[in-house]
């Protein structure tokens, strides 16, 4: 599996900010793998993705020390999906084709891609749709597809169904392990471990700015069977889904 | 009639032609808690602004308490019923967090003793002098829920509380509001997160295209799979283990659920 | 009332720089001119090109405009009209000065037209196909982007101060009431409004840095909107229209 982007000791600080936001962070994620990021608030998860795509510091400021290695593209979705549009387009389909244009391609490859994304995303019916006028469900969508138009071989998602129903929710982290097995690297931060543990292959779990564990799903404690499984006696390590709790009740 | 009863009476209310609400008829007690579940455009968000008289029906009639909210502006049922937007973190716009959430009280000509003990109950006295702009968004709908638990409102109607937030805050909230409800306030929520329904309230009431498509219990719809796939929602973990186990007692609340494992021979974990 | 109006109007399906030409021909012919007659002819002109956008477009801007305008012209016409300076003429018990009243018209028939040429240029100008037709013509995307964004502030900045505005009510502000009231309404409407604004803006930015809007490549212009050489010859008509006005007012100046 190769790297797609390694952070080695990254030490972060926002500009002004009175502490570190990142402290030593040392992380490599590899095409295929999806690492979910779990951690407080404030543990610095958004950050690390924020520096592991490269936007911080080159967009937010602040000071970085250590390494960070990124090859290839990234993209990047954030939770709340208005603020992610151009604002400039009038139809869905112009939309996503925004990002590969800003590629330079030609217009052939730039509406290829952009169908591509929006197929995979199940919105080619929206394409002649006005952004303004979707569902909070549909627009994300259309920020996933838009992103996913620039084949990214990272992607970065911080918490992308807070705004979402439960089916759209389902629907976003349905779509990860697809992504995946396409090669793409996928890092997605969420207070949501009930769906990261069902799509991740991995956990790094963050506090204070440093990594505290970095494994196996179960170690994202903090869903609510494994507090279920911790209340009613269940010796550690916690299962973090129901499958595994029922397995080790003995059904 | 206490302060904090709310009664509709079959309410028709409509956007221009699209009709959102079509005679819908429901009381709620003071002290009661209940969710508002429903697909999207089902009338929720219609009906949680009634209540507050940011809209008027134009059939029926909304009270709270004795208060005909008809009559009222929404500045004044401010007094009575507590309003907490889905997002809430836009209003905010005082120089500290502790500012921000003194706003409420001092519009209602009330002194804001309360601040200090609501923000420590939400986690926020960390962050009580920092600009609700430097905290984090959901550190924010906190405040915003604090800026309006603040102002010991008789009922509180709140939109999505719990997304975004972490486990612990989401903790907060549920101990927040489980305190305010066992002192008698009313408490409606709006929520796709069946698990903090399951925490909370009692009874669920479902619209569906304006109408009051069922009102029951929280542990009777949870336990009931046919009546949540028709809403589109899976059954949190707690009804997921409970079913699967066979729990007696329907149990749908986190402890719930421990109590009836506990004693429980737990296999090895095979990771 | 102020932003876009999708429509089919010859304006809307015209080049976006010919729009914008006539906005800013009227503009600036505006002040090129000096006389009542003149200056309200081209009111008439803005008034036809508001029309010739379409029913919605005509209603919207000829309402934004006369909403400007009014105020404007009551303090013109006590100002000037009212207060100004000999010859005056008698109009029933009230006697009005000559000059001021030329004066005030000139002023308020210029403030008119450009309002109502600028709202009609923003009401047929779709930003999505402003930024097209820039990108087709090389323009950096930063440029086009600021640019097109002031076009689409307005209606996003009405609809959010819509939601503080409840938000706050719901808080127990009094909205209306007596002026020293509405005033101390304003720190809770505006603030919000503002720092909400900015902390979009910061997510914006990360945003469209991510679909390549800062990179070094050419964008593609993937629609550019045709443009034809009536509409060329249109805006050479109209900077030639702009120097002889221009021509016209200093020659009478001198004269």
């Amino acid at each position: 599996m190769t790297a797609v982007v390694t952070l080695e000791g990254v030490t972060f600080r926002y500009p002004g900010a009175a502490r570190e936001a990142l402290c030593g962070v040392s992380l490599g994620v590899a095409a295929g793998e999806i690492v979910a990021l779990a951690g407080d608030a404030g543990a610095g998860t958004s950050t690390l993705l924020l520096v592991a795509t490269g936007f911080a510091p080159r967009l937010v400021g602040g000071t970085l020390t250590g390494t960070r290695r990124l090859a290839g593209r990234c993209g990047i979705v954030f939770s709340r999906p208005w603020t992610q549009l151009t604002g400039l387009c009038s139809t869905v389909g112009d939309e996503v084709a925004f990002g590969p244009a800003s590629l330079g391609l030609a217009r052939e490859p730039v509406l290829a891609s952009a169908g591509r994304a929006m197929e995979r995303l199940g919105i080619t019916h929206l394409a002649t749709r006005d952004p303004a006028h979707l569902s909070g469900g549909e627009l994300q969508r259309v920020v996933v597809a838009s992103v996913l138009a620039m084949e990214p071989d990272l992607l970065a998602l911080d918490d992308p169904a807070a705004e979402l129903d439960p089916a759209g929710a389902d629907a976003l982290y349905a779509l990860l392990p697809a992504l995946a097995v396409g090669g793409m690297a996928i890092l997605v931060a969420t207070p949501d471990l009930e769906r990261a543990a069902s799509v991740a292959t991995r956990a790094v779990v963050l506090a204070g700015g440093r990594v505290v564990a970095d494994g196996p799903t179960h170690l994202l404690e903090g869903t609510g069977v494994a507090a279920i499984a911790r209340a009613a006696g269940c010796p550690p390590p916690y299962p973090p889904d129901v499958p595994s709790l029922l397995r080790r009740v003995g059904r | 009639m206490s302060g904090g009863d709310v009664r509709v009476e079959s309410v028709r209310y409509a956007y221009g032609d699209l009709e959102a609400l079509r005679g819908v008829t429901l009381t709620i007690r003071a002290g009661e808690t209940v969710a508002l579940l429903g697909p999207n455009g089902a009338g929720k968000t219609t009906l949680t602004r009634l209540l507050v008289a940011l809209l008027r029906p134009a059939v029926g009639r909304v009270t709270v308490g004795d208060w005909d909210v008809a009559r009222k502006r929404p500045d004044e049922m401010a007094g009575r019923v507590g309003y907490v937007f889905q997002h809430a973190d836009q209003q905010l716009f005082a120089r500290s967090v502790r500012e921000d959430v003194a706003f409420g009280p001092r519009q209602l000509g009330r002194a804001a003793a309360s601040v200090v003990p609501v923000l420590d109950e939400l986690g926020l006295m960390p962050v009580a002098a920092v600009h609700p702009y430097d905290v984090p968004p959901p550190v924010r709908k906190l405040v915003a829920l604090a800026g309006v638990l603040v102002m010991e409102p008789a009922v509180l109607v709140l939109d999505e509380p719990t997304a975004g937030l972490d486990r612990q805050q989401r903790e907060r909230v549920i101990g927040a509001l489980r305190r305010r409800a066992a002192a008698g306030v009313t408490v409606l929520v709006v929520s796709h997160d069946l698990a903090f329904v399951a925490e909370l309230v009692e009874r669920v009431v479902v619209l569906r295209e304006g109408r009051v498509a069922a009102d029951r219990s929280a542990r009777e719809l949870l336990y009931d799979r046919g009546a949540l796939a028709a809403l589109e929602l899976t059954p949190p973990v707690t009804v997921e283990i409970g079913q699967a186990l066979r729990l007696p007692g329907a149990p749908i609340r986190t402890a719930e659920v421990a109590a009836a494992l506990r004693g429980t021979k737990w296999r090895e974990s095979a990771e | 009332m102020i932003g876009y109006l999708a429509g089919r109007s010859p304006l809307h399906r015209a080049h976006p720089y010919t729009t914008l030409a006539l906005a800013g021909g009227v503009l600036l012919i505006a002040f090129a001119l000096t006389r009542p007659l003149e200056m309200w002819l081209l009111v008439a002109v803005a008034a036809v090109l508001a029309a010739s956008g379409g029913r919605e477009v005509l209603q919207s801007s000829a309402r934004t405009a006369l909403l400007l305008s009014l105020p404007i012209w009551a303090l013109l016409f006590v100002l000037y009209g009212v207060l100004g300076t000999e010859p005056r003429i008698a109009l029933g018990i009230m006697s009005l000065s000559a000059p001021g009243m030329a004066r005030a018209l000139v002023l308020g028939g210029r403030i008119t037209a450009i309002v109502l040429g600028f709202l009609t240029a923003l009401g047929t100008t779709s930003p999505h196909r402003l930024v097209e037709a820039m990108t087709a013509s090389g323009v950096p995307f930063g440029r086009t982007f600021l640019l097109a964004s002031t076009l689409t502030v307005l209606p996003r900045m009405r609809e959010r101060a819509r939601q503080i505005l409840e938000a706050q009510q719901c808080r127990g502000l009094r909205i209306g009431g007596s002026p020293v009231a509405r005033l101390r309404a304003l720190g809770p409407l505006a603030l919000p409004l503002i720092l909400g604004a900015l902390a979009e803006v910061d997510e914006q930015v990360l945003a469209l840095d991510a679909r390549g809007a800062g990179g070094a490549a050419r964008r593609t212009a993937l629609e550019a909107p045709p443009d034809s050489w009536p509409q060329r010859l249109l805006r050479g008509a109209l900077l030639v229209a702009v120097v002889a006005a221009y021509g016209w007012k200093f020659w009478r100046m001198r004269g």
